[in-house]
């Protein structure tokens, strides 16, 4: 999480929001040591060193999140697949002058994507070939989002936000009773807003074509790659999702993005506020507030 | 546990096979309204403490019960016994919560021998108790801390318990370990003993596992063991071992039926005494809803235990030998027993509800399980009525 995060309590007691914090800061800094795929010693690693060879023993808490994985992978007829991380090897957004990947890579990468093969159940995962990965991509921030808010309440507080690298979750209003206004980010305006949306509760998340991607020939290729073909997904250039708990926002936003047209009744099914910005900027979604000052 | 998780894997790959062939037409299908929430909501941590099912209750209550009791055996009317009883709940805050009841028993009549030859045994008593609870709410966990004395003329029990509650993540588990003590004190009104003492140390561990929403299970093992004076000082002869190990393994189940409306709870209890007895009980209950407030529960349980090694049956002082345990006390003796009864509750507004319950105990030789019923006693009977008045708040 190598992004700003941001932790904003109210509390009458400074004691009780300083322990609030420091609690809740304690366990999001534990969840990215454990799910991080950049460190050696973390549970996604020892998962993704062990693809093709024997099974690994997991907790239950990596049990639960690999079950809400299971449950996207369904919803999304397959289109969210943890495995889809080793796509990434196909594609180098920073390349100087940009390239699209050989077919023979592309193709390559596309095969290791496959949940359904995964062999998992709550006590243990084996990735069934050599060089498969898995990562928490879409849900793992927001899990700790969640959890962070969660802890706080515990603590007593009743007003606050919580924001993971532009996923929010708040807890209640601010003091004054008054809604957050979550501004949107512009996908094509680099620190402009797009919109604004109102939060007394709950979370809203963001996915967009805008974060990794490079240009070749007036076409944006974007980092958020439909594992059936390996390449990016186009339709949005970004889907904002309101939702009760910050781990359903991020997971919807990103499989609305990688369904394309099709994300409107998805997000409808789940009953999610909603706002995409279209190819051609235009604003869609039952989301819509007016436009931050 | 590889190997157990590779199955799992693969009756479950079938599905995937199909569904990341699925095309975003069936994942619109796929979508049951608001699935990724009801999923998600099952992850740790997503629920603030307040609103776990094991947080602390919310509702105060107070409750008045007056319990009428009687036994008989044939041709004899043997105890009654009249008993009001108060219990309360207070929940001091969100994680705090204090609780205790009294209760008052006056016993008239004989007590239930199979004879009773001294002129001074005849009882004509009450008991005096009381107990509190207090438990604190730690989020993942419970820790309780209890005091009980109970007081008759010739009797005084006091003792105290610690108990942790473990509750799950998901908060369909709890485990509870318990450890408790009991010292007791007997001052017979015939001086045959004076101070006699008696200690008792008990340790309990159980699970409560939810098993689906309409399911749950409740098992737990139960030791205690114990030291000093256990003879009953009104039966003669009566001479007892000084300590005595009872284990017990409860199970109990609970199974909701939504197209009636009711709950069936089945229970089983096995126990050993190092006295020499084992008994059994079976109980299965069903807790009907009915409308206007109504609440029915039938219930019926059997009850079977061997005799205690040192149970001789009558005639009276046959089997005695001088320094040796003896006992003619029919509790001791081998036989089965019945109980049916029946609950009826009606709740009215603003948190009042009445409780009325009748049971009716019936204990014969012949019905003993798996052996046969000690010789030469009478059957025995008891019924007890019960009123009782709860208010929450």
């Amino acid at each position: 999480m190598a992004a700003e995060n941001e932790l904003q309590l109210w509390s009458p007691q400074a004691a009780n929001a300083q322990r609030a914090a420091e609690a809740a800061i304690a366990d999001v800094r534990r969840i990215e040591a454990k799910y991080s795929r950049y460190l050696p010693d973390s549970v996604t690693t020892r998962i993704n060193d062990a693809a093709g060879g024997k099974a690994v023993a997991i907790d239950a808490e990596t049990a639960a999140l690999l079950r809400y994985a299971d449950h996207c992978f369904d919803l999304s007829g397959g289109r969210f697949d943890v495995t889809s991380g080793v796509l990434r090897r196909a594609w180098d957004f920073k390349r100087k002058p940009p390239q699209l990947p050989a077919a023979t890579a592309l193709a390559d990468a596309t095969r290791l994507v496959d949940w359904a093969s995964v062999e998992w159940s709550g006590e243990c995962i084996r990735l069934p070939r050599v060089g498969m990965e898995i990562d928490f991509g879409g849900i793992g921030k927001e899990y700790a989002a969640d959890r962070a808010a969660t802890i706080c309440i515990d603590h007593g507080i009743r007003h606050g936000l919580v924001n993971l690298a532009g996923d929010v979750r708040v807890l209640g209003p601010q003091p004054d009773g008054t809604p957050w206004r979550i501004g949107i980010t512009h996908p094509r305006c680099p620190g402009a807003t797009i919109a604004g949306l109102d939060l007394a509760g709950g979370a809203v998340a963001t996915s967009g074509d805008y974060e990794r991607y490079f240009e070749l020939d007036g076409v944006r290729y974007c980092h958020i790659l439909d594992p059936r073909s390996g390449m990016p997904v186009r339709h949005w250039q970004s889907v904002s999702v309101i939702a009760p708990l910050c781990v359903v926002a991020g997971s919807c936003s990103t499989i609305a993005m990688l369904l394309e047209e099709g994300a409107r009744d998805f997000l409808d099914a789940q009953q999610v506020r909603w706002l995409g910005v279209t190819l051609d900027g235009s604003l869609q979604g039952n989301a819509l507030a007016p436009r931050a000052a | 546990m590889a190997s157990a998780g590779a199955a799992v894997a693969a009756t479950r790959r079938k599905r995937r096979v199909r569904s990341v062939r699925a095309d975003a037409g069936e994942a619109k299908r796929n979508a049951q309204a608001g699935a990724l929430l009801a999923a998600a909501l099952a992850l740790p941590g997503m629920l603030p403490a307040d609103a776990h099912a094991q947080a602390a209750p919310d509702q105060g209550v107070i409750q008045l019960n007056y319990l009428d009791y009687r036994d008989w055996q044939p041709g004899q009317a043997r105890m009654k016994v009249e008993s009001p009883s108060f219990y309360a709940l207070y929940p001091v805050s969100d994680t705090l919560v204090v609780e205790g009841a009294l209760v008052y028993d006056s016993m008239s009549g004989a007590s239930p021998l199979y004879f009773n030859v001294l002129s001074g045994a005849s009882v004509g008593d009450y008991r005096t108790a009381g107990d509190l609870k207090v438990t604190k709410y730690f989020g993942s966990y419970a820790v309780s801390v209890s005091g009980v004395v109970s007081s008759e003329q010739d009797f005084l029990s006091r003792g105290g318990a610690v108990a942790v509650q473990l509750f799950s993540d998901d908060r369909n588990r709890t485990w509870t370990f318990q450890f408790g003590g009991n010292s007791d004190v007997i001052n017979p009104t015939n001086d045959i003993v004076v101070d006699a003492k008696r200690n008792t140390l008990e340790f309990m561990v159980g699970v409560t596992q939810n098993l689906s929403p309409t399911q749950n299970i409740q098992s737990n093992i139960t030791y205690a063991t114990g030291h000093g004076y256990y003879d009953d000082p009104y039966k003669p002869l009566d001479t007892r071992p000084n300590h005595r190990n009872v284990a017990a393994w409860l199970t109990r189940y609970n199974q909701y039926f939504g197209a009636y409306d009711a709950t069936l709870k089945l229970g089983y209890r096995l126990l050993f005494d190092s006295f020499g007895s084992v008994s059994n009980t079976f109980e299965a209950s069903w807790v009907q809803a009915l409308p206007w407030g109504f609440t029915v529960t039938p219930a019926l349980r059997y009850y079977t235990q061997s005799a205690a090694d040192f149970y001789m049956n009558p005639p009276f002082f046959v089997g005695y030998v001088d320094g040796q345990n003896y006992s003619a006390d029919t509790r001791l003796a081998a036989f089965g027993a019945w109980t049916a009864g029946a609950t009826v509750t009606k709740t009215f507004e603003k948190g009042w509800s009445v409780m009325f319950r009748g049971n009716f105990y019936r204990q014969r030789p012949d019905w003993r399980l798996g052996g046969s019923g000690s010789p030469g006693i009478e059957s025995f009977s008891a019924r007890w009525l019960e009123v009782g008045l709860v208010k929450t708040f």
